[in-house]
């Protein structure tokens, strides 16, 4: 049992719209997100003593914190590997409440990822600097498998021959988070649901990924309020009890390119995770109604309710082909339409929709919700998170 | 790699049957003498020839050594047989090696008609007996084959292969099969002058120069633990299973197969031409490594794939290892 | 310096790398050596008129340095019977050039010896060497 466990909260959550081109520079959709989870909590900022984002953030904590009007911060932190940061946040936030480093720490995330620097766009600089990650980068950059759906569809093309898995397999997730968009309000894909067919006939980004098995782009931001649970108890909202906060790496890993290790079908370091969530919520995954599993790529929201003990290994398309991860399905997935569907905030979105579905106020909601699985970024070093209702 | 009609730019429509009208006779002339050596195969020639070359043999240069050794006198030294019926700096006009050669009006015709790139492709030497001092060799020349027009990475050209034959005092001593691509210079694709720097050059650092380096020798380099003897790739500073920082490589054999693979299509790619085949190759000595498969259709890749690795210069500086389907 | 002799000799067996630095000195001396003055091989200036980077070795050079490899490894009495060469990329000065070589097959007592020279471009040459070796 870990002392954050049960005993920390998030008390609000907060969120710019989603969209195509904000029209406004990162730290003020930074700036706008947090006032706005403040206001979802009830709070203000000089309530705030802690600050925590991703590495890959634009905004330091310190600029959020001036223009927000956050004064004395004892409690800063940053978390590294892009989108695998999400649910990390949260637990280096709980971390910081249950020792008593911090009493109350906004979690953000924000980008103009689709108007400014695209991260589906190749980079050359990504293999020209004679660091560790600069040097990992450096075996496969020169080869031109430089992109993310590149690297994922390396592993995408591995897991199809071992299980035979197909691209329908992959373009089933890619529908069924489309047809969750499709009556979310707040989706950028809202009432826009697409068929098996249009997945098929969408042209290749790296083969065998189809348009529609990557996520979009977006911009917009995301924040929440983490406290304990105590003091949440007290809030505006119902809490969101933090049941299991985890991080995870494995063996041989490497930035989107673990290829060198003995198998290239599963996410070990979501296995860690994994395994680290159910130990500490003390249930397993029949105990959750909904999960939240970052979709950036269809193929690893397969792999990942295999990681995670939803199904066998191998077997996740037949769960996906029953309909299992649908609204009323056997284990509901991304009901605000993930990343594919809602807008790709790095993942923080979708813990935002996770104390939602806890509230009972999802767009898509989910019948008696008691707790949620949430995970971070996949083919990284990740993170994540079961919340539950209080 | 065939083309049946003349390069484009070429005034003589026909060209290629007057040129090879021109080969089939001389061909048909059969052997033409040449002179004989200027010199005697002698020793100063010899001495500077070796030092040159930092040929230390004793039987070529030192009388004592020789005489004890299999040949009982000093000899030459095989690979100078052409040297002793060079043209020297007279220049063929002075001293023709072959005059009345079979294949200067071959080569002549060529240069008229544009192709004045010259450069050798094989030079294929067998010697009967090692030359001793005082003999004079005499070439003789014949033109033994014309083929093309033929694109080839320099342009268009014709490939004209002839063999001379060295006689002294009319016992063959040794025999030399030569063989030259006659070229469009203006339809080379890329010169090293002109080539952009490459925009996706690799980091290197103390870790891993062991391998751009091996890379750039034409050998695939998979670090080996100096201690435990591990391989391991990609390489890093400290062997994982023994901690030793003592590191050595071996030298893979260059075969593997696609373990995984992509094509890439969307987004371009700055360096390469959509779509384009990237794989994880297994190595046969346990490793995995990363490249683009070239020389094939990338819908032709798929796994399990035999596949050998070449080496592809990328600019002045760079040389990638990339993999080729490789024949079972 | 002795010679091998046919039962030190297996097939498989690899020759010791021989490197050598390409100095102008050494592109030069052996172009001229070998009675090769054409200006490329000896004039900077015109070897960069004619599109090549620096002055670059002659053929004749390229037989000699495959022969002296070979002999460097069995030893003066070893006799070579032939040399096949395919000419690869230019061997410029200032480069440096590599040899390696693998013994690969041995047929009425001639072996035959899979020779490679690779500089920075790539293989500048490579062939076989076919090479007597005495008995005993």
């Amino acid at each position: 049992m870990v002392s954050f466990s049960g005993s920390t909260a998030v008390a609000g959550i907060g969120a710019t719209e989603f969209s195509k081109q904000s029209g406004r520079s990162e730290l003020r959709l930074a700036a706008e997100a947090v006032f706005a989870a403040l206001d979802d909590a009830g709070l203000g900022p000089s309530d705030v003593d802690g600050l925590v984002t991703y590495t890959q953030d634009a905004n330091d904590e310190i600029a959020v914190a001036r223009e927000v009007g956050i004064g004395d911060l004892t409690f800063f932190s940053r978390v590294h590997y892009g989108g695998g940061a999400a649910c990390g946040t949260v637990m280096h936030a709980a971390m910081a409440v249950a020792t008593g480093v911090a009493e109350t720490v906004v979690c953000y995330r924000a980008f103009n990822e689709r108007s400014g620097r695209r991260y589906g766009r190749p980079d050359p600089g990504l293999g020209g600097a004679p660091s560790s990650l600069g040097l990992e980068m450096s075996w496969h950059v020169p080869h031109g498998l430089m992109t993310p759906a590149a690297w994922v569809a390396m592993f995408a093309r591995r897991y199809m021959h071992v299980h035979g898995a197909t691209s329908e397999d992959f373009g089933r997730v890619a529908v069924a988070m489309r047809r969750h968009a499709a009556t979310n309000p707040a989706a950028w894909f809202h009432d826009r649901p697409i068929t098996l067919a249009e997945h098929q006939a969408s042209r290749w980004i790296v083969e065998p990924l189809h348009l529609l098995d990557c996520c979009q782009e977006s911009d917009g931001a995301v924040a929440l309020v983490v406290t304990s649970a105590e003091r949440a108890r007290d809030l505006r909202r119902t809490p969101a009890l933090i049941t299991a906060a985890a991080q995870g790496s494995g063996a041989g890993q490497m930035m989107m390119t673990s290829y060198y290790r003995d198998d290239m079908t599963g996410l070990p370091e979501m296995g860690v995770v994994g395994r680290r969530l159910w130990e500490q919520a003390g249930f397993g995954p029949e105990d959750v109604q909904t999960a939240v599993l970052y979709d950036h790529f269809t193929p690893f929201v397969l792999v990942q309710l295999e990681e995670l003990g939803f199904c066998g290994r191998g077997e996740a398309r037949h769960l996906v082909a029953d309909g299992g991860i649908e609204i009323d399905g056997r284990l509901p997935v991304n009901p605000h339409g993930g990343q594919l569907g809602e807008a790709y905030i790095h993942g923080m979105n979708g813990i935002a929709e996770a104390v939602r579905q806890v509230r009972g106020t999802a767009a898509n909601q989910v019948a008696d919700v008691r707790n949620v699985l949430v995970t971070a970024g996949t083919g990284v070093p990740t993170s994540g998170l079961v919340l539950s209702a209080g | 790699m065939t083309a049946a009609n003349p390069p484009a730019g070429v005034p003589d429509p026909d060209f290629h049957e007057r040129l090879t009208a021109l080969a089939e006779k001389r061909m048909a002339a059969g052997e033409v003498y040449g002179e004989a050596a200027a010199d005697p195969v002698n020793l100063p020639m010899i001495r500077h020839w070796a030092a040159a070359m930092g040929d230390a043999n004793p039987l070529h240069t030192d009388a004592e050594a020789a005489a004890a050794g299999v040949h009982g006198e000093i000899v030459a030294p095989p690979a100078m047989i052409q040297v002793w019926t060079m043209p020297g700096l007279a220049g063929p006009a002075g001293r023709p090696e072959s005059a009345g050669s079979p294949i200067d009006d071959v080569l002549a015709a060529l240069d008229a008609a544009g192709y004045t790139g010259v450069v050798a492709t094989n030079c294929e030497q067998t010697y009967d007996r090692y030359l001793r001092l005082g003999e004079r060799p005499v070439p003789a020349t014949r033109l033994t084959g014309l083929s093309g027009p033929k694109r080839t990475a320099l342009g268009e050209g014709y490939f004209v292969t002839w063999n001379v034959t060295w006689y002294s005092e009319g016992e063959r001593v040794a025999e030399m099969l030569f063989r030259v691509l006659k070229f469009h210079p203006g339809e080379r694709k890329t010169t090293p002058d002109t080539r952009q720097p490459y925009p996706l050059g690799p980091a290197v650092n103390d870790d891993t120069a062991f391998f751009w380096e091996g890379v750039a020798r034409g050998e695939l380099r998979i670090q080996r633990c100096a201690d435990c003897g591990e391989l391991r790739h990609p390489p890093g500073p400290v062997c994982p299973s023994c901690r030793s920082a003592g590191r050595t490589y071996v030298v893979a054999s260059g075969e593997g197969e696609v373990y995984s693979y992509v094509v890439h299509h969307n987004p371009p790619i700055p360096g390469w031409e959509t779509p384009f085949a990237v794989a994880v190759v297994q190595l046969p000595e346990g490793v995995r490594i990363v490249g683009a498969v070239v020389d094939c259709a990338p819908a032709e890749v798929g796994i399990g794939m035999p596949l050998r690795v070449t080496y592809r210069q990328k600019d002045d500086n760079l040389i990638l290892p990339l993999w080729v389907p490789r024949e079972t | 310096m002795r010679t091998l002799t046919e039962d030190e000799v297996q097939v498989g067996v690899a020759l010791p790398e021989l490197v050598i630095d390409l100095t102008p000195t050494t592109v030069v001396s052996t172009a001229l050596a070998t009675m090769d003055f054409t200006p490329v091989h000896h004039d900077p200036a015109s070897a960069r008129a004619q599109g090549s980077k620096d002055v670059f070795l002659n053929i004749l050079t390229t037989m000699g340095l495959v022969e002296r490899y070979v002999t460097d490894w069995a030893g003066p009495e070893a006799l070579i019977r032939g040399i096949n060469v395919k000419l690869g990329v230019p061997a410029y000065a200032g480069d440096r050039l590599t040899f390696t070589g693998t013994v690969v097959g041995r047929e009425n007592g001639e072996f035959t010896v899979e020779v490679r020279g690779r500089v920075s471009l790539g293989d500048h040459a490579s062939g076989t060497v076919r090479v007597a070796l005495p008995d005993r």
